[in-house]
């Protein structure tokens, strides 16, 4: 029986992207496969999305895009965060961890 | 995200556009191997694993569509897009966009030339300063009153001496008429600190000063407007320094105003004079009180900075009572002085309401071509449900689509407004010449009609029109066009029939009825003018001129030189001049003996020469006119009209009876009782309807030519205009500021002319819907049997007639024409019944708007437009062939 995944909530999209390319630059295939691999399966990301949330990200000087060779010897563009781009990070963070919570902490008092 | 990097990235988007294409396709191609690569690992077939890869991204070419579709500058490049691609599509279709383009033109082509008008009367300011600031002072006659006490000319220098409210007062005697080398100028008195008090400044020379205006006589200098520069000295600057001779009499051109100066007035007069020369200029025709002061019709103020007008006008009120108190402003039946203040700069709320029926009648043009326009586009969705069910597939979004329609129909309207200036400057100019070609020719050299100039609010009226058309006639073909069940679509089955709905068939019978009321208003406005020129007024009109003599000390060679001139067949002296009468009370009669008091006395009377009767061909019905020698009150003996004898004498005779008559005394104020016999009854004069009234006299006393003060008629031979012409010019060489001379004609021409102007306004707009009624009418039904000719095919193969076809097809559009028709009779007669209860004295000699013939004829004229244009489609239809559209499905 195939169990439903959960959708990526509105808005952390970005900031899921952002932290795993903290960590090291990767291509779009290998964002995708983290994001899948980190959430142990549990979000699976629309591609759709994906491409046009990197391509803004870029335009906007957050990312950085550049073609590298990967292990298998096929060209792919890396992305990695800028300068700016690790700030927005931070900014994401601490708003998402005020975010999260005051969400536990109201779900905890309904308990 | 800041401003500058949204900025910023919008620029690198357009710099580096190419390159993110390229990168865009070579990254998701990565990505395909890659996710395929894997599955390939996890055992499946190759094709399966592209496949698969393909599907987890959600398509390439629908992922490319959503990263650029994402992007902060993407509009930029959708509108680039999109223009590219309107015009391939217009390419493809020109026919349509030209019909389109040209539809939309003639729409707001229309409209704009009336708003050019609306806007050069009422929207464009005076160059006065601060205008805000000025307001007309006014006095109520009574509370609520809407009538008001005009202004003498010591009572307005007594306002501006005392006045604590204004910074300055000014006055001003608008449609002072003369004549410049026989050209007719008109101008306004102004008070010497007319200029001052505006604030304007002179564009050469300088404008009137408190010194030019004292009384009792200013002197004599004028100030030109730029309409009068050009007009009488082409814009020649060396007109300033030099003199016009008006009315005979010479004035130095101190200055010339600006061409944006207008002095308060809707259209600028040609010159400005002080207010007191006006015995001179005005051919002492200028209304005065009983005192012999002169009046002055406008009185303007500037409030002090910071005064409310609220405040200065209770300020003025307590001034008016202490005067009023004191004897030095009238009143008018005890109702306590009180002054009302009204912004003196344009009331463009009035001027709207007035201006709203013609922006209507002219909007409907364009409402009628967009409503074809919009029945156009929708086929054509229909046709285009291919192309745009593939771009959806590809991953459009359906708000991209729709905007791509929309920027199609924008651009074809945005042309269309280019057309429309275009058209609108055609109409304006043939409108306007035409009017004045048309125009009896003693009026036109009096008026000079030019159509305005067009400004930048022309420009943004014709965009706004623009956009508001295409929303108008786009929206809703797009929205449908795009709400498509993609699989059948891309199958080629066409999903939506454009099916006669109900909103179709309200726009039909909008579309005829207001072509019906366009058409009934030509027809009764037709009529109207037919009748004018054909109506018995009681008198010959046809080779009369009128002379009015104002000045005593040129009268007897004015009368010399017109019992000698050639054109003159014959002459009558007339006191007041014809067409006005004075008023007499009737204080008793005889009927067979007694004496009795008539119940209604008041009768306009008219003393006049014994030829007076032959000279305007007014018929003797009992008795006689005047002999030669009765020449004054004192024969005793009156001509009263059929009109009076039947009032006075209802079943009696009424010559040789007496009756008792108040008349005024000749050149007293004072008037006496006097005893007349009737000797004669004569044919009523009925005024013309119209603009021109022409009051025929009820009671004919006798006078004779050298009483002072007669005016002359004059029967003349040939051409009444040529006679006029030649006579003007010979008597105003003996007397320059002779009064207007006229042609009984021209007071029922005039009434004619005005009927057909308005009659030709109509019936072009009657015409112009009409056509587009019947063309939209055979392209939507052509279009509909084209559709539907597989439906008609299996009728036909069924049994159905041809008759039966065409009767279906005929049905679909001719139930909405007939009840368009009904509808656009019952809103003439509407509008009928509206215009006799407001303006319905005015207008019930001129028009019959009940006139069935007008109904008839606008009602069939329209049905059988519309039969014609639906008969071809009808008859293709019965002409199908059942076998060879069934073979096709």
């Amino acid at each position: 029986v195939p169990v439903a995944k959960l959708d990526i909530p509105q808005g952390t999209l970005d900031l899921m992207i952002l932290t795993i390319l903290d960590r090291e630059p990767l291509h779009g295939y290998g964002v995708s496969q983290r994001l899948t691999i980190n959430s142990r399966g549990e979000f699976v990301i629309n591609q759709g999305s994906l491409f046009p949330a990197l391509y803004r990200l870029e335009a906007d000087g957050t990312l950085k895009g550049e073609w590298r060779p990967t292990e298998n010897n096929r060209r792919a563009k890396y992305y990695r965060l800028t300068a700016a781009g690790r700030r927005q990070l931070e900014q994401h963070r601490q708003r998402w961890s005020r975010v999260s919570l005051a969400v536990n902490g109201v779900l905890d008092g309904a308990s | 995200v800041t401003l500058l990097h949204r900025l910023l990235s919008v620029v690198r988007w357009i710099a580096r556009r190419d390159r993110v294409e390229r990168d865009l396709d070579e990254e998701l191609r990565t990505f395909i191997e890659m996710a395929a690569s894997d599955e390939i690992r996890d055992g499946r077939t190759p094709a399966d694993a592209r496949r698969r890869a393909a599907l987890q991204l959600g398509g390439v070419e629908q992922a490319k569509e959503r990263v650029r579709n994402d992007s902060r500058a993407a509009w930029i490049d959708h509108i680039v897009q999109d223009v590219r691609y309107a015009s391939r599509t217009f390419r493809g279709a020109p026919l349509a966009a030209l019909t389109i383009v040209s539809t939309v033109a003639l729409g707001l082509g229309l409209i704009t030339a009336v708003f050019t008008i609306f806007s050069a009367l009422y929207l464009r300011l005076d160059a006065v300063e601060r205008p805000e600031e000025l307001f007309a002072v006014t006095r109520p006659t009574g509370p609520g009153a809407t009538t008001t006490l005009v202004w003498t000319r010591t009572e307005y220098e007594t306002l501006r001496r005392d006045s604590t409210a204004f910074s300055g007062v000014l006055a001003m005697v608008r449609g002072v008429e003369g004549r410049v080398d026989g050209r007719h100028v008109s101008g306004s008195l102004v008070s010497g600190n007319f200029f001052d008090v505006l604030g304007s400044r002179a564009r050469l020379g300088r404008t009137l000063r408190l010194t030019d205006d004292e009384p009792p006589a200013g002197q004599p200098v004028i100030v030109l407007s730029d309409r009068g520069w050009q007009k009488l000295f082409a814009r020649d600057p060396t007109a300033v320094g030099g003199s016009l001779r008006i009315n005979g009499r010479p004035y130095a051109i101190v200055g010339i105003m600006p061409e944006d100066f207008r002095g308060l007035s809707r259209v600028a007069p040609d010159f400005w004079a002080p207010l007191s020369l006006s015995d001179d200029v005005h051919q002492g025709a200028t209304a005065k009180s009983r005192s012999g002061e002169m009046f002055v019709d406008n009185v303007v103020g500037r409030l002090k900075p910071g005064l409310s007008a609220e405040a200065a006008a209770s300020a003025l009120t307590a001034w008016a009572s202490a005067n009023a108190a004191s004897g030095m402003l009238r009143t008018i039946g005890g109702y306590p002085a009180s002054v009302r203040l009204r912004p003196s700069q344009g009331d463009v709320g009035g001027a709207l309401t007035l201006f709203t029926p013609i922006f209507v009648a002219f909007g409907l043009i364009l409402v009628i071509g967009c409503v074809n326009v919009a029945n156009l586009l929708l086929a054509r969705g229909v046709s285009r449900q291919r192309e745009i069910g593939v771009r959806l597939a590809m991953g459009a979004p359906r708000s991209r689509i729709v905007r791509q329609l929309l920027t199609e129909s924008l651009l074809l309207s945005l042309v269309a407004a280019a057309g429309g200036f275009v058209v609108s400057r055609l109409i304006l100019e043939s409108a306007f010449y035409f009017a004045m070609a048309e125009m009896p020719p003693q009026v036109s050299e009096g008026v000079n009609l030019v159509p305005p100039l067009a400004d930048w609010r022309v420009a943004v009226f014709l965009v706004t029109g623009a956009v508001v058309s295409t929303v108008f006639f786009a929206l809703v073909p797009a929205l449908r066009a795009t709400s498509l069940q993609l699989i059948q679509t891309i199958r080629g089955e066409v999903t939506q029939y454009a099916r006669p709905s109900r909103v179709r068939h309200a726009l039909i019978a909008a579309q005829v009825s207001a072509s019906v009321l366009f058409l009934i208003c030509a027809a009764v406005f037709l009529r109207g003018a037919f009748a004018a020129t054909r109506t018995d007024l009681g008198l010959r009109t046809s080779d009369t001129v009128t002379i009015p003599i104002i000045s005593e000390s040129t009268r007897a060679a004015v009368i010399s030189e017109v019992s000698t001139h050639p054109s003159v067949a014959s002459f009558a002296a007339t006191s007041p001049s014809a067409g006005q009468v004075a008023l007499a009370a009737v204080e008793s009669i005889t009927d067979g003996g007694a004496w009795q008091t008539p119940s209604r006395p008041g009768v306009g009377y008219q003393s006049v020469s014994s030829e007076f009767f032959r000279v305007l061909g007014i018929d003797a019905l009992k008795g006689r006119t005047f002999a030669p020698a009765e020449r004054s009150v004192d024969a005793g003996v009156a001509v009263v009209s059929f009109r009076l004898a039947r009032r006075l004498w209802p079943e009696g005779e009424a010559v040789g009876q007496a009756m008792r008559v108040r008349v005024d005394v000749p050149g007293t104020t004072r008037s006496a009782a006097r005893t007349f016999s009737v000797i004669g009854v004569v044919e009523t004069v009925e005024s013309p309807a119209g603009p021109f009234v022409f009051n025929g006299a009820d009671l004919y006393l006798p006078i004779g030519l050298e009483n002072a003060g007669v005016s002359l008629v004059l029967q003349v031979h040939g051409d009444p205009e040529v006679a006029r012409r030649a006579l003007l010019r010979r008597l105003t060489e003996i007397d320059p500021a002779l009064g207007p001379i006229s042609t009984l004609q021209t007071a029922t021409r005039m009434t004619a002319y005005l009927l057909r102007m308005a009659f030709w306004v109509t019936v072009v707009l009657g015409g112009l819907a009409l056509a587009l009624t019947a063309s939209g009418l055979f392209s939507v039904l052509s279009y509909l049997v084209a559709q539907r000719a597989k439906e008609i095919g299996v009728r036909l193969a069924l049994g159905a007639t041809p008759r039966n076809v065409v009767t279906f097809v005929l049905w679909q559009s001719l139930a909405p024409v007939g009840f368009g028709v009904v509808l656009g009779g019952a809103l003439a007669g509407t509008l009928a019944i509206y215009l006799l209860l407001t303006v319905g004295a005015r207008i019930k000699n001129m028009i019959h708007v009940y006139d069935p013939v007008a109904y008839g004829v606008s009602g069939l004229v329209t049905v059988t437009a519309c039969v014609i244009a639906t008969a071809i489609p009808a008859w293709r239809a019965a002409r199908i062939d059942p076998i060879e559209t069934l073979r096709q499905a």
